[in-house]
């Protein structure tokens, strides 16, 4: 039934639509800005290069393109996208294809359905964004840019566009439509997508360990602040020195690299291990990643479906680890490992060379070879912290015999030198041995009660195994840097001065000083907003569904309808309630005036007008002629004038105030 | 509920409105305001799908954040897009006559009674004026409706659209008002001499004598030709008078419809329609008769208008 409005709206002719289009143009500017670190700089200038050109034909419209160089600019973009080219389908073309038809569709602006097909795929854009990059500021600004977007809109279906008021009013909207999209989102069915769907692409996200060791490959770990994983903990949280978050396990080596044995990555653990002691439950959550691997409190008992425990006792996931994902976990730190295989053994006790003499001698200086394995490694330990090593993040260079040089020459070193050097000590000594890497400690979060570990908190421990008792864990780095362990690293401090201090970090006005306070609360609003929005997922969607009750696909759908109705209908009645038709406060108070005069017989005729009307009553009532005509120049003023003002308003409702007919005044009816 | 039946109601309340052909204001409220997506509104729809398939491959919810605003907004634009329209009240004026072929002018009224301005109105009859209606206030056009046929012609259908704010929706509210407008016939474009009648002899190079003789002032009256007003009197600022004049009916024509040429009625008519203008013009006393119809003759706008009205609903 409704033909098209018949006015087409012609937006460059129009200076009244200058405004509006520049602020397309700025938002369509701020929303391709973030993707400068993801497609290459040669599709990011282009498209600037457009936009630049475009706004300065606003101001000079003879320099819009031609049919023929627009053709040229096309066939350019094309080729860029050729030559850049990453396959047609997934993330990095999508974007890069969607990117160079943003900026060639802007230099043909020419009708209102442009306008539109521009700003739709801005928001495309927009989306392609959220594929890099999920954090709540990214969230805030799309947000905005948005809102701008749909501002312009408005301008453009407004008859006398004012951009400031309609970017306004599209906010207005927006936070309407908030609740409605809240309500969407908690009901909206989440279903993965199909394999094949799945553009799997490798993702930059460069994180974790590495899936070897060589002492100095991770001399930068240490200081960075990045993320790794978060842990809610439902009941109590494991004091510091039991927050070992166990990782890839290296038992071969050929002197410098350390390595994993592939074969025991892949198996499951010959016998469970025996578990006694506190448990503790808690929830992981993995920042994207490229490996496997799993950190979970030493030692996991319970874990999800979808992660394998292997015969190094460290948890993996099956699913692709470049999302974020979460895992309910259980650990005791108490545990006792059984069984051990021939392999492991033997690979526990392997050595690239017999140990040169100098080695041998220390082994034999710390009673290696003539008392039991629990009093040498008491010995090692003790030789660690009085022989004056030294804890540092930047230690010399090893390239030549490194362990040995460590132990005699440079005695400076972090985690992985204490670790390795014990190993080998170990292994001298014929007692079997090996590398942990993982993560060490973790920084709590007072107000969301969760530990954030971080980069800075990657660590390498060992562990030797003892008859009878199993893999038993040594941690020599503790024996020379015991704040390390047994208490939380002061990232802030670390990063400051790129050097840990070790010295006790026990300044209570320190740390709940409001900085770290606001850091802890931002953490909290970044654990949460992970926790509901980044990651609700399937099953985290049935999880927090089943605790409402809402347990079906149906029940879901009818709870969707329904509470979009309710929703729907308190927003009409706020909307389009409208209580008192006249509501205007100047017709109110003109109202009460003409009830004064209808008690002596003036009424208002229809059509006649208000100064005509005056002038009548004033016939009537001369004595109250002044008054009648002050209220009725005011009553114009403020119902017809340009500009009427509050104070008028104040003064008409004062003078109607006083305004009272005395009966015998009525005379002449 | 489907289109027949709408245009089925919208003819009940039609038939209402014509009973009342006088100023009988309209207020738009749920019965009369109908909203659909327009064309960007569907590509709206298009995009969400979109932004949900990018959501659903890559398991994104921030993409699936953004399509559900947007989905909201859509939704949510609808009330926003009826509340353009609703509670305005439109009131249609009554066009002064016109000829055949030109433009009828209506007045259309509309009053905005909320404290929420309207930025987007569409009013249309044969073409769209947009507007903008302030809170608690007024907006007046003019409409023209062309016309082809004398005789009676109706105001026909007003629409009142918005697509505000976003263009993705559209309300409209078909209003049609009871007023009508006279239309006379076309005049004829051929200048043709009087006819000749009985009681007009060689009227050419007379009509202007009967009104010589001079008998007196008298205050003006609304119909007066303005060629008789006595602009010296009214520049003294005593007041607006009609010099009259002692008829001599020297100059008397009578215009009938048997002595108009033409082949068939409606050339008749516009040759007639012709004659009438150009005896006021003229200032010639004029007689008028159709069959069925006889005015005696005389001159002014008021016998003007008789005889125009009378050619126009012959």
């Amino acid at each position: 039934m409704p033909g098209s409005p018949g006015v087409i709206l012609t937006i460059m002719n129009n200076d009244l639509n200058k405004n509006t289009f520049l602020f397309l143009l700025a938002a369509i500017g701020l929303i391709v800005l973030p993707h400068f670190y993801n497609i290459p700089m040669s599709v990011f200038a282009m498209f600037y290069g457009l936009l630049i050109w475009r706004v300065l034909t606003v101001w000079k419209p003879n320099w819009l393109p031609n049919k023929f160089v627009l053709l040229l600019l096309t066939v350019a973009c094309l080729a860029l996208l050729y030559f850049t080219h990453h396959g047609l389908l997934g993330r990095d073309a999508g974007t890069r294809l969607f990117v160079v038809a943003l900026g060639l569709k802007l230099m043909e602006i020419k009708s209102t359905r442009d306008f539109y097909l521009v700003t739709f795929l801005a928001f495309i854009v927009a989306a392609s964004l959220f594929l890099y990059q999920q954090s709540i500021l990214m969230a805030v600004y799309i947000a905005f840019v948005c809102c701008v977007l749909l501002g312009t809109l408005v301008s453009i279906n407004s008859t006398k566009p004012q951009i400031g008021l309609a970017i306004k009013t599209a906010a207005i909207i927006l936070l309407q439509a908030l609740p409605m999209t809240i309500i969407i989102f908690m009901l909206f069915p989440r279903i993965p997508a199909p394999q094949w769907m799945y553009f799997n692409q490798q993702h930059s996200a460069k994180m974790g360990l590495s899936d070897s060791m060589e002492p100095g490959s991770i001399s930068n770990l240490g200081t960075s602040d990045e993320l790794v994983f978060r842990v809610k903990f439902t009941g109590a949280i494991p004091p510091p020195a039991d927050r070992y978050w166990r990782g890839p396990v290296f038992s071969y080596t050929d002197g410098k690299k350390w390595s994993p044995i592939p074969s025991l990555q892949y198996l499951p653990p010959p016998e469970k291990p025996g578990f006694s002691g506190i448990a503790y439950q808690y929830t992981l959550l993995m920042e994207p990643q490229d490996q496997h691997w799993v950190f979970a409190l030493d030692m996991p008992v319970e874990y999800p479906q979808n992660l394998r425990l292997n015969a190094n006792y460290q948890l993996n996931t099956t699913e692709h680890p470049d999302k974020r994902a979460e895992y309910k976990i259980t650990s005791y730190p108490n545990y006792q490992t059984k069984s051990i295989k021939k392999i492991e053994y033997q690979s526990a006790l392997q050595l690239p060379a017999a140990p040169s003499i100098k080695i041998n001698q220390l082994v034999e200086q710390l009673h290696g070879f003539d008392q039991p394995p629990a009093a040498y490694i008491k010995q090692v330990l003790q030789h660690f912290r009085t022989e004056n090593f030294r804890y540092t993040l930047h230690p010399p260079l090893l390239e030549d015999r490194p362990i040995e040089r460590f132990l005699f020459e440079t005695r400076q070193g972090f985690c992985e030198h204490y670790a390795t050097a014990f190993v080998y000590l170990m292994r001298a000594a014929k007692i079997p041995a090996r590398v942990v890497t993982g993560y060490q400690g973790g920084e709590l979060n007072k107000v969301g009660n969760f530990l954030d570990i971080k980069q800075a908190h990657a660590h390498a421990w060992t562990e030797v195994w003892l008859e009878n008792q199993g893999w038993i864990r040594v941690d020599p780095t503790a024996a020379v840097a015991p704040e390390r362990i047994e208490k939380d690293l002061n990232i802030d401090q670390q990063v400051s001065s790129g050097l840990i201090s070790f010295a006790p970090t026990g300044n209570s006005a320190l740390a709940v000083s409001w900085l770290k306070q606001a850091r802890q609360f931002w953490g909290n609003v970044d654990y949460n907003w992970q926790r509901w929005v980044i990651n609700y997922d399937n099953s985290n969607q049935s999880e927090f569904l089943n605790n409402l009750g809402i347990s079906d696909l149906k029940t879901m759908m009818y709870w969707m309808a329904g509470l979009i109705t309710v929703f729907t209908a308190l927003l009409s009645l706020w909307l389009l309630y409208n209580p008192n038709k006249n509501n205007d406060p100047v017709l109110l108070a003109y109202q009460r005036y003409s009830k004064q005069l209808a008690k002596h017989g003036l009424l208002r005729l229809t059509g006649e007008g208000v100064g005509a009307f005056a002038e009548r009553c004033k016939l009537k009532l001369p004595s109250h002629a002044k008054e009648i005509d002050r209220i009725t120049q005011l009553f114009i003023k403020l119902r017809y004038g340009n500009k009427p003002g509050a104070r008028e308003l104040k003064y008409l409702k004062k003078y109607i105030a006083q305004f009272k007919i005395a009966k015998m005044t009525a005379v002449g009816k | 509920m489907s289109k027949l039946s709408l245009s089925d109601r919208f003819r009940l309340s039609r038939f209402f409105n014509g009973k009342k052909a006088t100023a009988e204001p309209i207020t738009l409220s749920q019965r009369r305001i109908f909203i659909i997506p327009t064309q960007r509104g569907l590509g709206f729809a298009v995009l969400i799908s979109l932004l949900l398939l990018i959501a659903f491959v890559y398991g994104n919810n921030l993409t699936y954040l953004l399509a559900f605003l947007l989905a909201s907004v859509f939704f949510i634009t609808i009330l926003h897009t009826y509340r353009s329209l609703s509670g305005l009240v439109v009131q249609a004026g009554q066009s002064p006559a016109v000829f055949a072929g030109e433009n009828a002018g209506f007045n259309i009224f509309i009053n905005n009674p909320s404290k929420i301005p309207r930025y987007n109105v569409q009013i249309s009859l044969e073409q769209t004026v947009q507007a903008t209606i302030p809170a608690f206030g007024n907006y007046q056009v003019k409409l023209y409706s062309s016309t082809r046929q004398r005789g009676w012609h109706q105001l026909g259908k007003v629409t009142v659209a918005s697509i505000y704010p976003f263009g993705l929706f559209r309300a409209w509210s078909p209003l049609r008002f009871g007023m009508r407008v006279l239309v006379y016939p076309k005049p004829a474009a051929k200048q043709i001499p009087f006819p000749e009648t009985a009681s007009a002899k060689s009227l050419q190079g007379t009509s202007t004598k009967g009104n010589d003789d001079f008998y007196g002032l008298q205050t003006y009256h609304a119909g007066d030709s303005i060629k008789h007003i006595d602009w010296k009197t009214y520049a003294k600022g005593i007041g607006l008078f009609t010099k009259q004049y002692s008829g001599d009916n020297s100059a008397e024509i009578w215009l009938d419809y048997e002595h108009s040429p033409g082949y068939n009625i409606e050339e008749r008519l516009s040759q007639l329609c012709r004659w009438v203008l150009d005896a006021e013009q003229a200032g010639i006393r004029y007689g008028f008769a159709l069959p069925g119809t006889k005015l005696n003759p005389d001159f002014g706008q008021h016998h003007y208008q008789k005889c125009l009205e009378a050619l126009a609903l012959f």
